[in-house]
């Protein structure tokens, strides 16, 4: 044990020599050292690491695999424009345009002031608006169209209860030059180990064959299990009770076998004799036979418009054509339409367009009438693609035209930004000197606050007009992703000078000012918000009749605005009362009158302080924005329920929803980064005091 | 550290019979002081003798309900307008610093003459960095408060006071919330602004300090002024037991 005496203790040391000051040592030696220390630091962590690793690859596994072979984008795809702008006027959409560019170069210009854009980072971007042309084109060269598979001939064919016949017409649009091809699909009429693997689009009959192979074969499968476990010559089944042996034998009674379909209908034994006819005129452009010896006949379109595929046959045949796909119709009404001689070029009443759902192509011709009646054509409900989708399938269906329509607006889209980035950046190069002392981007930051600050109304006034110069918009007609953003940013802008007033009024001291700030936030935040909308709505024009003629959307605005105040001054009256009272004091004490205080003392670092908890507001008021879809507004939302209530997209509800979520998510994510960005800015970066 | 031919006798601060409460605890009991321009006077006692409120009474951080207090001729009222004629002459410093976090050091410095004296920026950023040369930090102006040692963080504070051109500067324990090695650049600053003419009232609990600068002495216990001198009476020759104890105990 030391002592006092101990010379260890007594001994005086001084130290000259001062050790060197070193860089510290590389902490992280790889990759391999990061993952153990990082997820596999313990066996609770490993365990952990592996568990949510092989969930997360499970879920994005078997999203993919269902993006690919089961999801159908048409309701997307078809609907974009809807769910962009809802039914904004055609002849004003320029203005969205301008719109879309205008942020975009504002985007920029925040970028060049405040952000950096890597030369990596950049080429990223231009990559991707390559690949948006490219892919497109490489998917057309080396991609092939899935066939439709149509039956032909006479006999009738039975499933269950129900009966299909082959239609002996079938009518579809084509454009000038395109390619059909027919042919017997012979190599799926070999048996029903072929049929069943039938995936494409086919009309009803062929899906019927290829659900009755399918069921044949998937009883066949079964019987062959229940009488292998009635052997009790199955690991499970050793031995059977005597309640067991009734199920089974309960079970196989009910199963059928019927004969084989593709033998026993003698599917594509007999030959097909077809025509295609111009559906204008009725005249044949080709006619044939199809055999079983593999014939293929080829014509290319002479003209663009309606076509009928007419056959006729003995047997049942099915029919692999290219060209042929399913369309969807779309009525419209219009006024009369008069050229500049005043001849009437459309009259006025209701018009029909016909569009192919594969690629767009539309046309108005009408439809050909056999018989007094419509030729019957493939529709998108009943004509759907069935089996599942192959990889080929997916790229020339969704990916390619998908990319097709949105390629343009990408590029327009990164060219104003990089004019904004750029432009700003040699503005900032070459001011003077002087007007950048107070930081080398001084001037970028400022041209961009400005442009940041005028963003909103330039957009504002681009969707609806302004009086005398640009004629205003028919806000009924609002919809979509345009709605929802309209509604958030003026609820957004409006209401947080009001949040911030109501704020600070319920912190006065003047009584009659803080009740009535405390009534106001508290009655309102007792409510919810689809009773305010419901009130602006319903119940403000019946108690003004004036306010009627006010329209929805700006009654939805100013509903959101009041709601989203009251929520917002909370917040910021939390921050300000978080505000040490010295801060105060010391404002006070170098002369600073109390709007002074509040302007640049206490209310700038109160709003700092909840930054996290204003934009998490803003957050949740531009998903908010929805609940106006149940007072009539088609915004996002709402354009996604009337989409899949139409008859052309039932049954597409989880595609539709994860577009809107996607889009949600998106907006979402951003305000969030911004708002991360925002808290480390300025004195954020260095801690509190 | 009183010139003797350049000050007017006729005291910047005049204290009579002011009287305090908090609730029914009676802080400030008559206080009658008179402070003479250019003058220096330390206010030392124990904690919740009433020093600190007396001094922000001066600037009507805390209103006196009795009594009276007039600064440079005005005398505080409950006229707003007076109160910032005040406040404008006199310039303040506390024990917490109370820097504005979110403005920069310079910005910290120029916001009350911009804003309050109307000056621009251009002047109010030359006497700002002219006050940081002062208090030896000009290197510091772009930064902000939260990245500064707390030393350098109260002689920003002294220069934001300074910024004004207050006649008058008060002192709120000053060095209090510092390191010991931070004490003394602070207390460098406040020796060499006293040796510049300023009038100070100083609540501090530095004896050295106290000794070396002040003019004179008051000695607060139990929110009324027990004795009163040059510091030389004060820490040689105290008469009140009380100051006497305080005194025992602290040095």
């Amino acid at each position: 044990m030391a002592t006092r005496s101990d010379p260890r203790i007594t001994q005086t040391m001084v130290y000259y020599q001062e050790p060197p000051v070193k860089p510290p040592p590389m902490l992280a030696a790889g990759p391999l050292a990061w993952l153990r220390d990082n997820l596999f630091s313990s066996a609770v962590n490993s365990v952990l690491t592996l568990l949510v690793g092989a969930l997360v690859i499970g879920l994005i596994v078997s999203f993919i695999n269902w993006v690919i072979t089961q999801a159908n984008w048409y309701a997307v795809i078809f609907n974009l424009r809807q769910f962009m702008v809802g039914r904004y006027q055609v002849d004003a959409e320029w203005r969205l345009q301008v719109m879309l560019l205008v942020i975009a170069f504002t985007i920029g210009a925040a970028l060049a002031a405040w952000g950096r854009i890597s030369r990596f980072f950049a080429l990223m971007i231009i990559a991707v608006v390559a690949l948006a042309f490219v892919i497109p084109v490489a998917i057309r060269a080396v991609g092939v169209m899935p066939p439709t598979y149509l039956t032909a001939g006479a006999t009738e064919l039975q499933s269950g209860s129900s009966t299909e016949t082959p239609l002996p017409n079938v009518g579809f649009i084509g454009q000038a030059g395109e390619t059909i091809s027919l042919q017997l699909a012979l190599d799926l009429s070999a048996d029903d180990e072929a049929l069943r693997t039938l995936h494409s689009f086919g009309d009803v009959a062929a899906n019927l064959l290829r659900a009755s192979a399918e069921n044949r074969l998937t009883n066949a499968q079964r019987i062959a299990v229940i009488n292998a476990q009635l052997a009790e010559d199955t690991p499970n089944y050793r031995t059977l009770t005597a309640n067991q042996r009734t199920t089974l034998e309960a079970d196989l009674g009910r199963l059928v076998v019927p004969d084989p379909i593709a033998e026993s209908l003698a599917l594509n034994q007999t030959p097909i004799n077809f025509r295609i006819l111009r559906g204008s005129t009725f005249e044949p452009i080709l006619e044939g036979t199809l055999a079983a010896d593999g014939t293929a006949a080829t014509i290319a379109l002479p003209e663009d418009g309606w076509y009928i595929l007419e056959t006729t046959g003995d047997g049942i045949g099915l029919l692999e054509t290219y060209g042929i796909y399913p369309h969807l119709q779309r009525d419209f009404s219009r006024l009369e339409e008069l050229d500049e001689a005043g001849n009437v070029v459309n009259a006025a009443g209701r018009y029909q367009q016909y569009v192919r759902m594969t690629d767009g192509f539309l046309t108005e011709e009408i439809r050909p009438r056999i018989d007094g009646r419509d030729v019957p054509m493939m529709i998108i409900i009943d004509n759907q693609y069935r089996g599942d989708r192959t990889l080929n399938d997916y790229l020339v269906l969704y990916l390619g035209p998908f990319l097709e329509i949105i390629n343009d607006a990408l590029l327009w889209i990164v060219i104003a930004a990089g004019v904004g980035y750029i432009g700003l950046g040699l503005i900032n190069q070459y001011a003077p000197v002087e007007a950048k002392k107070r930081g080398s981007r001084a001037v970028a930051q400022r041209t961009a606050t400005w442009l940041l600050l005028a963003l909103p109304v330039l957009m504002f006034v681009l969707a609806y007009g302004v009086g005398g110069f640009l004629p205003l918009t028919d806000t009924r007609r609002w919809g979509g992703l345009l709605l929802t953003v309209m509604l958030s940013m003026v609820g957004i802008i409006a209401s947080f000078p009001l949040g911030v007033l109501l704020a600070l009024g319920r912190r006065s001291k003047l009584p009659v000012v803080s009740t009535a700030c405390t009534l106001y936030i508290e009655f309102v935040r007792g409510v919810p918000l689809i009773t305010v909308l419901f009130m602006a709505q319903l119940l403000v024009p019946l108690v003004n009749p004036q306010l009627a003629e006010v329209d929805n959307v700006f009654r939805a605005m100013v509903g959101i605005t009041l709601f989203s105040a009251a929520y917002l001054a909370e917040n910021v009256r939390g921050g300000l009362q978080a505000i040490p009272p010295g801060q105060e004091e010391a404002a006070k004490a170098v002369g600073l009158s109390g709007w002074q205080i509040t302007l640049f003392v206490t209310l700038p670092q109160a709003l700092r302080l909840v930054i996290p908890a204003l934009v998490g507001q803003f957050i949740s008021l531009f998903k908010d924005t929805s609940l106006v879809a149940i007072v009539g507004l088609i915004d996002l939302t709402g354009i996604s329920q009337a989409t899949v209530a139409q008859t052309e997209f039932l049954g597409l509800r989880r595609e539709v929803y994860i577009f809107i979520t996607l889009i949600y998510f998106g907006f979402s994510y951003i305000m969030a980064a911004l708002s991360r960005r925002l808290e480390a800015s300025g004195s954020g970066a260095a801690r509190r005091v | 550290m009183i010139d003797e031919a350049t000050v007017a006798r006729d005291p910047i601060i005049k204290c009579e019979g002011v009287n305090k409460w908090f609730g029914e605890f009676h802080v400030l009991r008559d206080i009658s002081v008179d402070v003479l321009p250019q003058e220096v006077v330390v206010i030392i006692g124990p904690s919740g003798s009433g020093k600190s409120t007396f001094i922000r009474c001066i600037n009507r951080l805390e209103e006196h309900q009795e009594g009276k207090i007039v600064v440079d001729n005005m005398e505080l009222s409950h006229d707003v307008r007076n109160i910032a004629a005040i406040r404008r002459e006199i310039g303040m410093v506390f024990q917490q610093f109370n820097l504005f976090p979110h403005l920069t050091v310079l910005q910290n410095i120029t916001l009350a003459p911009i804003q309050v004296r109307r000056w621009s920026r251009d002047k109010a950023e030359a006497k700002a960095r002219e006050l940081l040369e002062r208090v030896g930090i000009p290197e510091q102006a772009e930064k902000y408060p939260g990245q500064l040692s707390g030393g350098q963080q109260q002689r920003v504070a002294i220069a934001r006071a300074l910024a004004m051109e207050p006649k008058i500067m008060l002192f709120d324990e000053p060095t209090s919330a510092l390191d010991p090695e931070m004490i003394k650049e602070v207390l460098d600053v406040m020796k060499e602004l006293a040796t510049s003419g300023m009038t100070m009232l100083c609540v501090t609990h530095e004896m050295g300090f106290a000794r070396e600068v002040a003019d004179r002495v008051l000695f607060f216990d139990q929110g009324r002024i027990v004795e009163t001198g040059t510091p030389e009476h004060f820490f040689v020759n105290p008469q009140h037991a009380r100051t006497k104890l305080f005194l025992s105990q602290i040095l």
